[in-house]
């Protein structure tokens, strides 16, 4: 039997396909960077006060990955390991700030504090970074340490118990066995936090991505912009690396817990303080700020409701489109990324979209404007294949470790029994593979819509001129508009993404019935 | 006669070795059982007849033809005219006891699907749980929808790997009446490993034991046990 050139063809073509389209624009701007010949003045112009910013952002970062993380660990804890009342709807409503876009929080949350306090000190501030990026994060911590609490063996978690009080068993076995999920936890908020560009810019805090951005933007400082962005890169890239292990190997962000004995605690009269916890969350992250939205926007009648959505109609096609393509895009990267590293052991594609994944949006941006603005790729360029391109790079990740762990949980012998079958490669994977991770996908489905959907880092570098797309509209109207109105556009967006959420769910539990899997 | 012959097999994962210029050959029409202790490498042979797993030296042989030899697959599982059942079983847990027979049919060139599923169901007394998921049904009645799954493509071997090992004592006798059942019916060559020994002195034509990857004993039952007396 003759041996094929390519083993895998489609592997090897999606594999190409990335490196060219998305971690060469990367690679290139490194390059020209570092090979200019005014590099070394470059340097020399990166002087105390650029060192200074990057550690006041990193230390913000830290202190938001820090707060995300424990709050992760109390909250994930209450949700997914006690009795708690109305458990399956904290479930999923506590997870929503994660799909709301970081700038409408930060319109929501600076105008309620300003209702009760007229000029509060220390608003525009760090402070304001901190409050809004811990309530939007701490929904993924919640996600990935509860998937890890879940997982722990009930057993494990027993024989300690007969040995030890609660106390010992929580500190002693319960946190070391979900280390990797804590630690994946700390990286990923901090790589998110530090990448995060439209809330220190709406409260005009003078950040690293914000200085990146202003040096490109308004000095442009192409060389320093990049030499700024090169810096923060090798720290997500650092800290990924470090933290390799517990990212590629632990199982975060598991779906499916079909199957699972999870050991419940039961405190009696303590779950009441479980339940208030979880409603004082859940009022902060989530119904306060829906409630000022709300005020804001109807304080004066309907008028500025009705100016606000007539100014985002001509957004929606555009903005649905662009985030239903990048959402397919990168559920096809993830999926083939995660196929490919678990069942055959190819982990390059997985490898390279951890690599991109380190690096900040608005850098990402800056890197594909660079690469792509020259005669023969300006169909990228100016038109919106440059945008859905930022949209694989920033969210590839997401999808490739949700699919890979699912993928990591069926039984090899699954694929196996099916090949001794003589049931052909495209087939396993429709038939089987595909349907038992249905959660998966639908999972990274729907968090990669609402994130392409909300995108500001990558997509306000490289949106062609006059694009009509939601999150750039609001943000360009934001500056200058009054209060209600963009309040307005933000509780549009904020329920056009309910509504979405509720659409894709029903959708999803349709294919459940015709796939006709037990979940 | 010989179905199965395996020609100074070695097999080895990064730090361990598993199999050892091993050669054994399996008789035709026979049940053959490996015996041996927890890493003596029964899977591994299994894994490597099947064509799951390629050897790192010798040669593999079915039906006196080379189907594996040194890091090189010749004739892909699929080709091979076997059946494996798992030790999980590996039945697809979102297809019904129906689908998970005719799954592997589609691809073959069967005339009527619907009546070969149906005759083999009715053959290991399985029609009235068509309609039912692997979950639904009690571990003995989930054994039979695996052989039934391997048997409906015909194979020539049937590799089994462990797969009694939790039943109770009724539902594996009943499923090894079958065995026999299917030796003398389907000219079936089958290879079955297990911990087992009392199960393989009732039921096995021919005993392999293994030790360590290695052949400690090889001959017919009756043999092996007058050796053990």
């Amino acid at each position: 039997m003759g041996r094929k050139l390519i083993k895998h063809p489609g592997y090897t073509i999606i594999l190409v396909l990335y490196l060219f389209f998305v971690v060469f624009p990367v690679l290139n701007s490194i390059w020209l960077t570092v090979t200019n010949g005014h590099f070394i003045e470059i340097v020399k112009t990166v002087g105390q006060d650029t060192i200074l910013l990057l550690l006041k952002s990193s230390g913000l970062s830290a202190i938001i990955a820090i707060i995300s993380t424990l709050a992760g660990i109390v909250l994930g804890f209450i949700i997914y390991k006690t009795p708690v009342r109305f458990g399956k709807i904290f479930k999923i409503t506590i997870l929503l700030p994660l799909f709301i876009s970081p700038y409408i929080l930060a319109v929501a949350w600076k105008d309620l504090l300003l209702l009760f306090f007229d000029k509060i000190y220390g608003i525009n501030s760090f402070f304001a970074i901190v409050l809004i990026h811990s309530t939007i994060y701490i929904p993924l911590s919640i996600l990935i340490i509860g998937s890890a609490l879940v997982n722990v063996s009930r057993e494990s978690e027993e024989s300690a118990l007969m040995i030890a009080g609660f106390k010992k068993m929580f500190f002693r076995i319960l946190l070391p066995l979900i280390k990797p999920a804590i630690l994946t936890s700390l990286v990923l908020v901090f790589i998110f936090s530090i990448s995060e560009f439209s809330v220190p810019a709406y409260f005009g805090v003078r950040v690293f991505t914000t200085e990146i951005f202003t040096q490109f933007s308004a000095f442009y400082n192409y060389n320093l912009a990049m030499l700024q962005s090169t810096l923060l890169i090798i720290i997500c890239i650092l800290l990924l690396l470090s933290e390799r292990k517990y990212i590629a190997d632990s199982p975060f962000l598991s779906i499916s817990t079909r199957g699972k004995s999870t050991k419940i605690y039961d405190f009696k009269n303590l779950n009441r303080l479980g339940l208030l916890i979880l409603i004082f969350s859940l009022l902060v992250m989530i119904i306060l700020p829906l409630l000022e939205l709300i005020y804001q926007s109807f304080e004066k009648g309907t008028g500025q409701f009705t100016k606000a959505f007539n100014l985002l109609l001509p957004t929606f096609e555009n903005s649905l489109f662009l985030a239903f393509i990048g959402a397919i895009s990168t559920l096809i990267i993830g999926f083939v990324a995660a196929y490919f590293s678990e069942v055959y052991r190819k982990k390059n594609l997985d490898s390279l979209i951890l690599f991109v994944f380190a690096v900040p949006s608005i850098v990402l941006g800056i890197a594909l404007i660079k690469f792509y603005n020259r005669p023969f790729l300006s169909g990228i360029y100016s038109g919106f294949g440059i945008i859905i391109i930022g949209y694989i790079a920033k969210y590839g990740f997401i999808s490739a470790k949700l699919m890979g762990n699912a993928i990591k949980q069926i039984p090899s012998s699954l694929n196996e029994v099916a090949k001794i079958q003589g049931i052909g490669s495209i087939k396993r994977i429709s038939f089987i593979t595909i349907p038992l991770i249905l959660p998966a996908i639908f999972a990274s489905f729907i968090i990669n819509f609402l994130f392409c959907l909300g995108d500001l880092g990558t997509t306000i570098i490289v949106y062609p001129p006059g694009a009509e797309i939601m999150p750039i509209k609001i943000f360009t109207i934001m500056a200058n508009a009054p209060e209600s109105l963009t309040g307005s556009m933000v509780l549009i967006v904020f329920l056009f993404t309910i509504l979405i959420i509720l659409i894709l769910f029903i959708i999803f539990k349709k294919i459940v019935v015709f796939y006709n899997v037990d979940y | 006669m010989s179905i199965i012959k395996l020609e100074n097999i070695s097999y080895s994962y990064p730090e361990e070795i598993v199999l050892e210029k091993l050669s054994l050959e399996i008789e035709k029409n026979k049940i053959t059982y490996l015996l041996g202790d927890s890493g003596s490498g029964k899977t591994t042979i299994l894994r490597l007849i099947a064509g799951l797993e390629i050897p790192r030296e010798g040669k593999i042989f079915i039906e006196n033809k080379v189907v594996s030899k040194a890091n090189l697959l010749i004739i892909p599982p699929e080709k091979r005219k076997i059946g494996y059942i798992f030790q999980n079983l590996a039945l697809w847990p979102h297809f019904t006891v129906f689908k998970n027979i005719a799954f592997g049919l589609k691809n073959r060139n069967t005339s009527n699907i619907e009546k070969t599923v149906l005759d083999m169901l009715d053959f290991f007394g399985l029609k009235d749980y068509i309609k039912k998921f692997p979950h639904q049904l009690s571990g003995g009645q989930q054994q039979m929808v695996a052989i039934a799954r391997a048997l409906v493509l015909e194979p020539k071997i049937l590799l089994m790997d462990e797969p009694l090992a939790n039943l109770d004592i009724r539902s594996k006798k009943k499923i090894l009446q079958y065995l026999i059942l299917l030796r003398d019916n389907y000219e079936l060559s089958i290879l079955y490993i297990t911990h087992d020994h009392r199960e393989a002195f009732e039921v096995a034509d021919n005993i392999v034991v293994l030790n360590n990857g290695k052949i400690r004993d090889f001959d017919s039952r009756d043999q092996i046990i007058n050796s053990l007396l």
